[in-house]
This record gives structure tokens, sequence and C-alpha cells, in this order.
């Protein structure tokens, strides 16, 4: 059990935050221990955090911080908790700041297509704002419910629809955040709130984006607006095998097709998994072995015209269409489908309760079979040693901005019977996430296109992805962050304070 | 108002539809019970709260399909006028 903060932080933390916003309770602090990430549920303790706090202001925050600067408490940014690679799991305990009050639309700019909002709203509340005005922010992840813009900008999402609209760095025009010693800055491309693209100094934009909160806390965020979408259209192909469905999905992403949000590829064990429990995959034909998918937005009479050359692309493949309701019914569910069931296999079939954990990485078009395979094998070892584990199988999406060719975010959905944890069978767990990460450098590509890299197993690999690159986040770190008050423990930024 | 009667809330008997599933109601499926027998027990559900739950999946997935656009357009429609064109 991590040791209370003294009383008298507590009340200094009051004295910012006021006593409505300051919680040292064991449910508040016990509920912010974890994400959906698989957790060590037997050491659940080695994570609470000694006092939550809820500020409502930019202010508010700066001084919680320059407090944990002044008694060398951590801070954890946490925002909507649905973060997969525990960036706001504390550590070290220390204060949370779970920025879900700071949930405010603070300005809406007509003129120049922006809204300004605090870091605790929620893309799907946003948007049902947004669409009186005929406006929406396309930033859609699976979590699009349940994710708030700080994490979004904390972890740098991505976006179901990123190959039509961009992903969250590229939807973030500005944003506020408190440095780690507790100064408000703003950062974007050069110094304008709404501008867009600028080549003044460093672009600190990126910087700040995507760090996991060691290098601060987004107090507020000026966000992209485009046109709410007139139409939407969504198509599903069947395929007997994994290399045709390949092969179209390559075809559809390089089509051109401006209106194009994404294209997907489900693999065999996909299938064979949703075959399982999903009602639109149990009455498929056995010959359906994989799946494509792809999906547009836009003005209407675009999508038509952008549909139709992917449906005629699609006609010269192998594929067959699987019709209007699986096509329309399963891209609608595509915020839940994948991540709810809640249950999977033992080996001998039987059902368990399992929570869903995804793997993903950044591979390269040519090296998804490859990897496939790899990863499969990874996972089936796993599943001969530890009766907990189940293959839900491997899809792989497009993962440029504005564009659809290139590599793919690829993922592989693991059931995990949490409470059969024991310290081998995590420690197997995490060996077989380093492999997993190790297969997608190998293939040349990253550790992950979407979810950050900082748990344990994929973290060991980033010095290795990023090389001198890692070196130069040590230096960053230990500028900003001289007392290793933000995030302390995550992307193995310690480090940077053990080479003084 | 008509009252809660045992017999019209009993699911009907399952078919098998395949490997470990069964089906009671068209176009929805359950886990084979005979799988659900040593970790999860399945319960029996009520008639009118089986077809809530399937009733609300729809309108969930139509209620957040209206929150991204006005309108779909349906590739059927669109290869039926590719098949029209030649
Ligand atoms: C069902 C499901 C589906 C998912 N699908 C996707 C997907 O399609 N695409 C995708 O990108 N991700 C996906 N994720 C992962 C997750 O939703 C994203 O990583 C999301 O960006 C996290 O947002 P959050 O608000 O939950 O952040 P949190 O988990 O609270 O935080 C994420 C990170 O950001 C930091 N942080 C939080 N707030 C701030 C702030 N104000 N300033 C600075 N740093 C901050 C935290 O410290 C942490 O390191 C999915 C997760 C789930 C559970």
């Amino acid at each position: 059990m991590a040791i209370a903060l003294e009383g008298s932080v507590v009340d200094e933390l009051i004295a910012i935050c006021g006593p409505e916003g300051v919680f040292t309770g064991r449910s508040a602090l016990f509920n912010r221990a974890r994400v959906p990430a698989p957790f060590p549920a037997h050491r659940w303790e080695d994570h609470i955090p000694q006092a939550v706090v809820l500020p409502t202001s930019a202010e508010q925050v700066s001084e919680v911080v320059k407090l944990a600067n002044r008694h060398g408490i951590p801070v954890v940014p946490r925002a909507g908790g649905t973060g997969l690679t525990d960036g706001a799991v504390p550590l070290n305990h220390g204060i949370l700041v779970d920025v879900k009050l700071m949930n405010r639309i603070i300005e809406i700019d007509h003129g120049n297509r922006t809204v300004t909002v605090g870091p605790g709203i929620n893309m799907l509340k946003l948007n049902e704002e947004l669409r009186r005005h005929g406006y929406f922010y396309p930033d859609d992840p699976a979590s699009y419910p349940c994710s708030l813009v700080g994490g979004r900008i904390g972890t740098s999402g991505w976006s179901l629809i990123g190959a039509r609209y961009g992903h969250t760095r590229d939807l973030v025009v500005s944003f506020e955040i408190v440095l780690p010693t507790g100064e408000i800055i703003r950062v974007g491309d050069g110094g304008g709130r709404s501008t867009r693209k600028s080549s003044s100094g460093f672009q600190l934009k990126h910087l700040f984006i995507g760090h996991q909160g060691t290098l601060g806390i987004v107090t507020e965020a000026t966000l992209e607006l485009a046109p709410r979408p007139e139409a939407e259209f969504s198509a599903f192909f069947s395929f007997s095998d994994y290399m045709g469905a390949h092969r179209l999905t390559g075809d559809l992403s390089r089509s051109g097709v401006a209106t194009l949000g994404g294209v997907v590829l489900f693999d065999e064990m996909k299938i064979a998994y949703l075959r399982r429990d999903d009602e639109a995959y149990i009455p498929q034909d056995e010959s359906v072995r994989a799946v494509v998918a792809c999906a547009s937005y836009g003005n209407a009479d675009e999508v038509r015209a952008g549909a139709k050359r992917l449906l005629r692309i699609a006609r010269a493949s192998d594929g067959s269409y699987m019709g209007d309701e699986i096509s329309q019914g399963d891209w609608w569910s595509r915020h839940d489908r994948y991540a709810t069931p809640q249950h999977g296999r033992t080996r001998d079939g039987q059902v368990a309760l399992m929570s869903w954990h995804c793997e993903d990485a950044a591979i390269p078009y040519t090296e998804l079979p490859a990897v496939r395979e790899k990863w499969h094998a990874i996972a089936s070892d796993l599943i001969q040693r530890f009766d907990m584990f189940d293959d839900w199988g491997m899809f792989a999406y497009t993962n440029g901005a504005h564009k659809a060719w290139g590599d793919y975010l690829t993922e592989i959905d693991i059931g995990i019977w949490e409470s059969r944890w024991t310290d081998e069978s995590w420690a197997a767990w995490v060996d077989a996430k380093r492999e997993i990460g190790r297969v997608a450098l190998e293939h040349g590509g990253s550790l992950t296109a979407c979810h950050g890299s900082c748990r344990a197993g994929e973290v060991d690999l980033v010095p290795v992805e990023l090389g001198g690159g890692f070196e130069v986040m040590k230096k960053i770190k230990r500028a900003l962050d001289p007392n290793n008050i933000m995030n302390r423990g995550k992307y193995l930024l310690d480090q940077a304070y053990e080479e003084e | 108002m008509l009252g809660f009667r045992l017999s019209a809330q009993t699911p009907p008997p399952a078919r098998p539809v395949t490997d470990g599933v069964v089906s009671r109601f068209e176009h929805t499926y359950e886990v084979d019970p005979a799988l659900m027998t040593e970790h999860v027990r399945q319960q029996q559900i009520p008639n009118w709260d089986f077809r809530r739950i399937v009733d609300s999946r729809w309108e969930h997935l139509h209620w957040m399909r209206d929150h991204f656009a006005d309108q779909v357009i349906a590739a059927s429609e669109l290869l039926a006028e590719l098949e029209a064109e030649g």
C-alpha cells in the first residue's frame, strides 16, 4: 500500500483545487490505478495513487505541479483512462491529475474553422454539439465514446478514418500545456492559435504530442473543424484465402480515392474468432477465411463516385461482396465489437471470463503476411503454456494520414483471463509482448501505431527502435523536468537522471 | 395491460447452428450451453429481455451511425448501377 500523503500536502492540494476537487478515499484511488490493458491484478496496490485531484483550470494544474516539485512527489496525468500502454497508471504512486472536469467547449471559431476545448471533453460529446453547426471533429478511435481529448494528445492517437481526415496529431491545431515545472505555454505550428502550417522555430507541437504525460499536462486544445459528412459508405468483401484479401487491401489503399477513410484486413484467426461469437459471422460459409472492409465519408456526390471506383477495384479481385447488412452493421459496430466480448475460450473450448487486449504495431504493407505468421506463433506458444490466453485474431488497418497507402496499424487481439495471473504467467506475457515488438522492428515497422510503447515488455525495445533519438528524449526530459515529476518511470526516462 | 406469463416468456428450445453455437430466435445466436458448464454458467433470459437486448443493440448502432453522417450509401445500389453500366 502506498504511503499516504502528509496531511499538510493534502491541505495544500485542497487550497489549490478546493475540497470538492481532492480525493484520498480508497475507491477514488483504486479506480484510477489501472487502464483496460492487461494489468497485474495480483499487484494492484503497487499502482494506486496517493491522492487524486480534479482541477478545473490551467492555473490549478500549474499550482499542483509546482507543489509536486516542491515536495518531490510524482504527478500522473489521466484523462479517460482508456490508454492501452499504461500511460495513466501510476508507477510510483503520487498525485494523479484527472482532467475530466476540464470538459468545456470554450470557443467555436466559425471563420477559421477551429474549436477550442478543455482536455476532459470526449469526441462523441463534442461532435453532438458541433453537429448543430454542421461541423465534425473527425478523430474517431475505437474508443470514440470513452477516450478524451487530453488523452488523445498524450497518446498521439490513431483514428479509424485517418486516411481521410488525419490522426490526432493532424487534427490538433495548437494547445496549452503546463510544463513539468509549472509554467503554462501554448504550442502549435508557430505561435498562432489556428495556424495550420508555420516554419517558425522548432516544431514543438509534435514534441508535446504522444509523450504519455511525461512532458506536461495539456489544459486546453484548439482542434480542426471539418464539414459534417453528408454521406457514409462502407463495404465488406470475403475471401477464401488471406493473400487474396491482402492484395485487395493494397489495391484499395492505393486507389487514390480522396473520400476513402480506411481499409481493414481481417485474417483467418480473426474470422475464426468472430465465427464463434459474432452474429454477423456465425452464418458465414466455411469458405470465408479473410475479410477486407473499406469506408468513405464526405459530400454525397464525391462519396458515391469514389465508392464506385472502390467497388470496381473490388469486383476485379477474388473477393465477394458480403451484403449491405454486414457491411453497414459491422462498420457501425467498430467502436465496440472487438473489445467487449468479455469472454474467451480455454484450451478445451469452455467459456471463461476474459478481458480483451490488443498489441499494436505499424507494419509495412509488404511485411503483413510474414508478421502475421510470427505473431500467431508467439500467441500459440503462450496459450500452450498457460490456459488463460486466447488468440482472437489479427487485423491490419491503413495507417497513413490523408492517404491510405503505406504501412498498416496491425493488431493481434488476445483474450486474457486476468484472475489467473501469477508472477510466472505475467512474466511470460511480458516476454511475449517483447517478442511481438521485436518482430515488428525486424520487419521494418514501429512498436506502435496508436497505443504508445511504455508498458513492460515493449518499452525495453524503445531505445532499439529510436537509437540516437532515445538519447535526445532523455536530454529533453532532463531539461524540461529537472525533478522527474511528470509521470515518473514511464518510457525508461528514469535513465535520464541516473546518468548524471 | 398483459401480466407476465412464464409460458410466454420461456425461450423456445435451442437448435444447433454451428459447432459451439445454438439459436432460439431468428438471426440471434448463443454460445452452446455445453461450453458454459465449468467457469461461467448460462442464465435463462425471459423472451422480453432477450428481445430488448437485441433491439437495443440495433438502436445503439443506428444512434452511433447517425453521429457520423446524414445518409448511408449502400454498396448494393452502386453495384447494381455498375452492373447496368456493363
Ligand atoms: C476499446 C478501446 C479501443 C481503442 N481504440 C483505439 C483506437 O482506435 N485508436 C487509438 O489511438 N487508441 C485506441 N485505444 C486506446 C486509447 O483509447 C487511446 O490511447 C486514447 O488516446 C487514450 O485516451 P484517454 O483519454 O483514455 O487517455 P488516458 O488513458 O487517460 O491517458 C493516455 C496518456 O495520455 C496522458 N494524458 C492524459 N491526459 C493528458 C493531458 N491532459 N495532458 C498530457 N497528457 C495526458 C496520460 O498520462 C497517458 O500517458 C482504444 C482503447 C480502448 C479501451
